[in-house]
């Protein structure tokens, strides 16, 4: 037999066996966590039953790893590479969930972004239907509702015959999830409907969003008046002349960017000349779908 | 080979390409704990997913996760970490030579497993009765909210891919078994034994996990 098959010169370097009663009390300890986990769960604690409950199942993960699975008695590099695939989970998670979760989100609160967005009506008291502010409205259905629904606002545009649920008709007193009222219309544009294809429209500036709304309303077959409670739930303070600064809409991250590069466009300045806003050939053809504040 | 037995372990005959036996079964261990971290990753990509999604459908999540029957996760729960005691102490039994207390754990520890699939497979069918299925099968009357079906969609995917490697846990005990009685594993050489208690672990760690995120969500 050749003789570096020596089975004794395995040397043992003192490999730590677990004793059983160290098993048994770190089984009970993960009993214990887990009747822990289910009554919390029991226990309202809003946004916190998440994170307690996550805490609990890794000190449970720990006691598995760090006992059952020996790492702590075991070479440290062990533990690293252990480590280290949770530590790429958390930027995982951490990278993706800040982008998820506020896509499209760019306050205008600051002054520069607020100007350009605020409208292009200059109407008085846009919340009060005149036959400009529905000529006015009109024009912005144009742009951006005939797609889904339809040129007269029947719910047959092109686009409708995919959508589930179809678009609203206008034309009929029937279906309007949020109401018929201009102030509900407003809602619904600047909300969205959830569960549905209607998405939200908050990147029209207010005041167009208000001639937008008059110009809905006049589609139905009478045209329903707002209360003041409906008003003000709406944002609108009657007792002004114009909606103000209350509504600083989020805009998404592309209109941002163009109004940031324009204001810092002068002649020869990298990049940016008049005319060229920064933006790829993708991105115009996309901002062809949305309206554009400074056209 | 045939007058070894778990009595009378074989030699252990460790490969010309290590240094030591020691050497060996180090290499070896650190080489699980690699492929570890490739479920990690793997079993937490989905567990993203989930979580991105359960941010934005908030409610249909909350009201979907209702229909799971936590007293039958818990049991599930408890189930697999007795298995994991068991497991440790067949893996210590091994390393102390004691080979037929090790075949024992390693049985009780098939056993628990044989229970979980036991209880998975009255949670499915029950749900599949309900017209609960993962994808275009889906027909569940009792929720209307919109996006209920992304939660079971996650539910059996996780749930699934996790009992599949129960499953996979228990065979490899059960071969485990097979070596030990063949004396093939002893106190100088238990490698196989120590490592796929690991395995078993670790599939106890993604459990404790999932119970809690789909079970009691909160």
């Amino acid at each position: 037999m050749s003789n570096h098959h020596d089975h004794q010169s395995g040397s043992h370097h003192e490999h730590y066996i677990i004793p059983d009663a160290k098993i048994i009390k770190t089984l009970f300890a993960l009993l214990f966590l887990t009747a822990v986990t289910v009554g919390l769960s029991y226990v309202h604690l809003g946004v916190f039953n998440f994170i307690v409950g996550m805490i609990v199942a890794t000190i449970k993960a720990f006691l598995v790893a760090s006992i059952f699975m020996n790492l702590s008695h075991d070479d440290a590099s062990n533990s690293v590479i252990f480590t280290s695939g949770f530590l790429f989970l958390a930027i995982f998670i951490g990278l993706v969930a800040p982008d998820f979760f506020f896509r499209g989100d760019v306050s205008t609160a600051g002054k520069s972004l607020l100007l350009p967005v605020k409208g292009t009506s200059k109407f008085k008291r846009p919340w009060e239907p005149t036959p400009e502010i529905v000529a006015h409205g009109k024009a912005i259905f144009q742009q951006q509702c005939v797609s889904c629904h339809g040129d007269a606002g029947q719910g047959n545009g092109p686009a409708a015959g995919a959508l589930v649920p179809p678009p609203r008709n206008f034309t009929q007193d029937a279906g309007w999830k949020i109401g018929r009222k201009p102030s509900q219309i407003f809602k619904t544009l600047k909300e969205g409907i959830p569960g549905g294809a209607m998405g939200s429209f908050a990147t029209i500036p207010a005041e167009d969003r208000w001639t937008l709304s008059h110009f809905v309303a006049s589609l139905g077959p009478n045209v329903l008046k707002d209360s003041v409670e409906d008003l003000k739930v709406a944002g609108v303070d009657p007792s002004k002349d114009t909606l103000g600064d209350a509504e600083a809409p989020s805009i998404s991250v592309r209109d941002a960017m163009k109004i940031l590069a324009s204001e810092s466009k002068k002649e020869g300045e990298g990049n940016l000349k008049p005319g060229n806003d920064g933006l790829s050939d993708y991105d115009r053809r996309l901002d062809a779908r949305t309206f554009n504040p400074n056209p | 080979m045939s007058q070894y037995n778990e009595m009378n372990p074989a030699p252990h005959h460790y490969g010309h390409h290590f240094e030591s036996a020691e050497h060996e079964f180090t290499t070896a261990k650190q080489g699980m704990w690699i492929f570890m971290v490739t479920e990690v990753l793997m079993i937490g990509a989905i567990f993203v997913g989930y979580l991105l999604m359960r941010g934005r459908y908030p409610e249909a999540f909350h009201a979907a996760h209702q229909v799971l029957n936590v007293k039958l996760g818990a049991l599930n729960t408890i189930v697999l970490i007795v298995s994991s005691a068991t497991m440790v102490l067949g893996v210590s039994a091994a390393q102390r030579g004691n080979n037929k207390r090790a075949i024992n754990m390693l049985m009780a520890t098939i056993a628990c497993g044989a229970i979980f699939c036991v209880v998975k497979y009255f949670e499915y069918s029950h749900k599949f009765h309900e017209g609960i299925f993962p994808g275009g099968m889906y027909h569940y009357e009792g929720l209307t909210i919109p996006h209920v079906p992304l939660f079971f969609s996650f539910y059996f995917v996780m749930t699934g891919i996790h009992a599949f490697h129960v499953v996979v846990g228990m065979a490899l005990i059960f071969w485990t078994i097979t070596r030990i009685k063949r004396g093939q594993i002893s106190k100088q050489f238990f490698t196989p034994v120590e490592l796929v208690g690991f395995y078993w672990h670790f599939v106890d760690l993604v459990w404790i996990y999932l119970f809690p995120l789909l079970y009691l969500l909160g």
